[in-house]
C-alpha cells in the first residue's frame, strides 16, 4: 500500500499531495531543493525502483552523452561572465576593477603564488567541523529518537540554541576557548549540527511503524532495526539535514576567520580589504565561491551515490 | 491530558535545568569567570537592559534592517523566480548560475559591501537581501513548476491568463515552497542581519554584542544578555512565521496531514 504514495496519486485534489519542500518536517528549515528534500514517506518508493526496464533504458544514455546534452545550459553562465567582462573592461571604479586584471592576479595569487596556502587552515577547520557536526547530529539524533521521552523534553531547548544567530554566539565562544584552531571548530560544530540533528531525528520518526512492527516480530535486533529498517527510510532527510550543515559550515568557516584570525582565506578578503587591495579581494571572493561551489558538488555527488535507489524512484514516480 | 501537563513539565523542567547547571558551572569555576559569567548575573544585567532605551533601540535596528532586507530580497525574488518558472528554457538556463551563487556565501560579499556602504543599514540590507534572495528564488521556481498539470490545461482551456492565472493558479500551489522558503530565509535573514552588524559595524544588536566584548570582562553579563535577547529574537521570528505558514496553508495537504498526525 505504502508503495503507492506518487504525489499525484494520494491526493487527487488540485495540488500535489507532498509537494517535497513542505513535507512533515515543516518545522526544520529545509534549504535544499525539492529533489532532496524532506521526503514524505521515505520508505515508500523503494518497491519502485525496479519498475519497468524499458523505462529505465531510455534514461540510461551514455553518461558523456547526456553531460554534452546538459552543456549547453551554460551558455548563460557564460554570457554573464562575458557581460561582466565587456562591462568592467574600461572600469575606472576603484570597487569594480575590470575582470581582466582580477584573474590575471587570481592567477598570480592563487595559482602561481602563495595565497593557497590560505586555504589549507580554512579547509582543515571545515574538514574537521563539519566531519564532527554530522558524527554527532547524525548518533545524537539517532539517540534522540530512540529515548522517546527524552526528546519530547529536550526538543523545545534543542530548538531554542538552534534559532540562535550562531554569529551571536561566536563572542561567547571566542571569550572561552580563546582565538585558537579549537575556537573555529566549535563555531562551525556548533552552528552546524542542529540541522543534521533536527532532521535525523525527524527522518527516523517518519519511519513506517508498520515496517518497524514488521522487523519486530521478525526478531530483528536493534542493531540491525536501525541498520535495515530506519537508516534506509530516513536517509533522504538525514541527506537534506547534512546539506544544510554544509553550507552552515562553510559559512562559519568563513565568519570564524573574519572575527579573529591571521591566516584563512576569510582572512585573506578581509585583510585585502583593509588593505584596500580591492583586486586582491575579488580574488579572494571567487576562489571562496569556487571552494564553496566544489564542496556543494561533491557532496552532491555522494548524495547521489548515497541516495540512488531514492531518486532513481522519486524520477520513475514523478514521470507521468 | 496528564500526560500533557506531564510533558510540559518536563520541557519546562529541561529549561529550568539547563539554567540551573549554567549557575553551578559558572558560579563553581568549572567555567572560568572571566570568560563565563554567572547566569544569576546575565539575568539580572538582562533584567536591567529591558528596562533601557538603547536595548530596544538596538532590537529595532536589527528588526528594521532584517524586515526592509527580507522585503527587498523576498520580493525580488518572487518576481524573478515566478518569472523563471514560467520558461522552461530560461529556468534551465538560469538554475546553473542560481545554484552556483547560492553556494556563495553571502558572507563573501561581506567585505565589498563594507567597503562601498561603510557600516550602515544599507550595507545591513545589501547582505540581508543578498543573502536570502538566491535559495528563495530556488525555492519559488520550483514552486511555480509545481503545478498540477491538470490545473494548469484547465487554465489553459479555460483561458485563464495573466495576473489573474498567477493569482488563482500559480500561487496557490506555489505556497507551501514560498511558504517554506520564507521561513528559512526569515532565519537566514536574522542570522546575516547579526552577521552585518557583528563584523560590519552597522547599528543593532550585533554591535551591542561586540562592544560589550571589546569593554572587558566587567561588561561579559551584558553580552551574554544581549546574546540572549538575540536568540529570542530568532525564536520570536520563526515561531511568527511556523505559525503564519500553520493559518495560512492550512487547507493545504502539508498541514493537514500535520494536524490529524497530531491529533492521533
Amino acid at each position: 500500500m505504502s508503495t503507492t504514495n506518487s504525489p499525484r496519486d494520494a491526493g487527487g485534489t488540485t495540488l500535489p499531495a507532498s509537494a517535497p519542500a513542505t513535507a512533515p518536517a515543516v518545522t526544520v528549515p529545509d534549504v535544499a531543493p525539492a529533489g532532496s528534500g524532506s521526503a514524505g514517506r521515505p520508505g515508500a518508493p523503494a518497491g519502485n525502483g525496479q519498475r519497468g526496464p524499458a523505462g529505465n533504458g531510455r534514461r540510461r544514455a551514455p553518461a558523456a552523452l547526456r553531460a554534452l546534452a546538459s552543456v549547453w545550459r551554460l551558455w548563460f553562465f557564460a554570457a554573464l561572465i562575458v557581460a561582466w567582462w565587456l562591462a568592467s573592461a574600461s572600469s575606472s571604479s576603484p570597487y569594480f576593477p575590470p575582470l581582466s586584471e582580477i584573474l590575471h592576479r587570481l592567477v598570480d595569487l592563487w595559482i602561481t603564488g602563495d595565497s593557497k596556502k590560505d586555504l589549507v587552515p580554512s579547509l582543515e577547520h571545515f574538514a574537521i567541523g563539519y566531519a564532527m557536526a554530522g558524527a554527532i547530529g547524525v548518533v545524537g539524533g539517532a539517540l534522540l529518537w530512540y529515548f522517546r521521552h527524552v526528546r519530547d523534553a529536550i526538543t523545545p531547548l534543542l530548538y531554542f540554541v538552534y534559532v540562535i544567530p550562531s554569529a551571536a554566539i561566536l563572542p561567547a565562544i571566542i571569550a572561552v576557548l580563546g582565538i585558537g584552531n579549537g575556537m573555529k571548530i566549535a563555531i562551525i560544530v556548533l552552528a552546524s549540527v542542529w540541522p543534521t540533528l533536527l532532521n535525523t531525528v525527524d527522518g527516523m520518526r517518519g519511519v513506517d511503524p508498520l515496517q518497524l512492527d514488521t522487523a519486530r516480530v521478525l526478531h530483528m535486533s536493534p542493531l540491525r532495526t536501525v541498520r535495515s529498517v530506519v537508516l534506509p527510510a530516513a536517509l533522504p532527510q538525514i541527506m537534506a539535514g547534512l546539506r544544510n550543515s554544509l553550507q552552515i559550515s562553510i559559512i562559519m568557516m568563513v565568519v570564524s576567520e573574519l572575527v579573529a584570525s591571521t591566516s584563512g582565506i576569510g582572512f585573506f578578503i578581509l585583510d585585502a580589504q583593509q588593505r584596500f587591495a580591492i583586486t586582491d579581494m575579488w580574488t579572494g571572493i571567487i576562489v571562496l565561491a569556487v571552494v564553496g561551489s566544489l564542496l556543494t558538488l561533491v557532496f552532491v555527488a555522494v548524495e547521489r551515490l548515497v541516495l540512488g535507489w531514492y531518486i532513481g524512484a522519486r524520477a520513475v514516480e514523478g514521470k507521468r | 491530558m496528564v500526560s500533557g501537563s506531564l510533558r510540559i513539565a518536563a520541557r519546562v523542567g529541561v529549561f529550568v535545568l539547563a539554567l540551573a547547571l549554567w549557575q553551578v558551572l559558572s558560579a563553581t569555576g568549572v567555567l572560568s569567570k572571566d570568560s563565563f559569567p554567572t547566569m544569576t548575573s546575565t539575568v539580572s544585567a538582562l533584567g536591567h537592559q529591558l528596562g533601557t532605551r538603547e536595548l530596544w533601540a538596538a532590537v529595532g535596528q536589527t528588526l528594521q534592517g532584517w524586515a526592509l532586507g527580507m522585503l527587498i530580497g523576498g520580493g525580488l525574488a518572487i518576481v524573478v523566480g515566478s518569472l523563471l518558472g514560467y520558461s522552461r528554457f530560461a529556468y534551465r538556463s538560469v538554475i546553473p548560475v542560481i545554484e552556483v551563487l547560492k553556494t556563495v556565501p553571502a558572507i563573501a560579499i561581506l567585505p565589498l559591501a563594507i567597503i562601498i556602504f561603510g557600516a550602515t543599514m544599507q550595507m545591513k540590507l545589501f547582505l540581508v537581501s543578498f543573502g536570502i534572495f538566491w535559495p528563495l528564488t530556488i525555492q519559488v521556481i520550483y514552486g511555480v513548476r509545481a503545478v498540477d498539470p491538470v490545473v494548469r490545461d484547465t487554465a489553459q482551456v479555460l483561458q485563464v491568463r495573466g495576473l489573474r492565472r498567477f493569482g488563482v493558479v500559480t500561487l496557490p500551489s506555489a505556497a507551501p515552497f514560498l511558504a517554506t522558503g520564507l521561513r528559512v530565509a526569515a532565519a537566514t535573514g536574522l542570522i546575516l542581519a547579526v552577521i552585518a552588524e557583528l563584523i560590519g559595524g552597522a547599528a543593532g544588536l550585533g554591535l551591542g554584542v561586540l562592544t560589550a566584548e571589546n569593554a572587558g570582562p566587567s561588561e561579559l553579563p551584558d553580552m551574554y544578555a544581549l546574546i540572549l535577547v538575540t536568540g529570542l529574537l530568532g525564536v520570536v521570528v520563526t515561531g511568527a512565521f511556523m505559525a503564519a505558514e500553520r493559518r495560512l496553508l492550512h487547507w493545504h495537504e502539508s498541514q493537514r496531514n500535520r494536524s490529524s498526525a497530531r491529533a492521533s
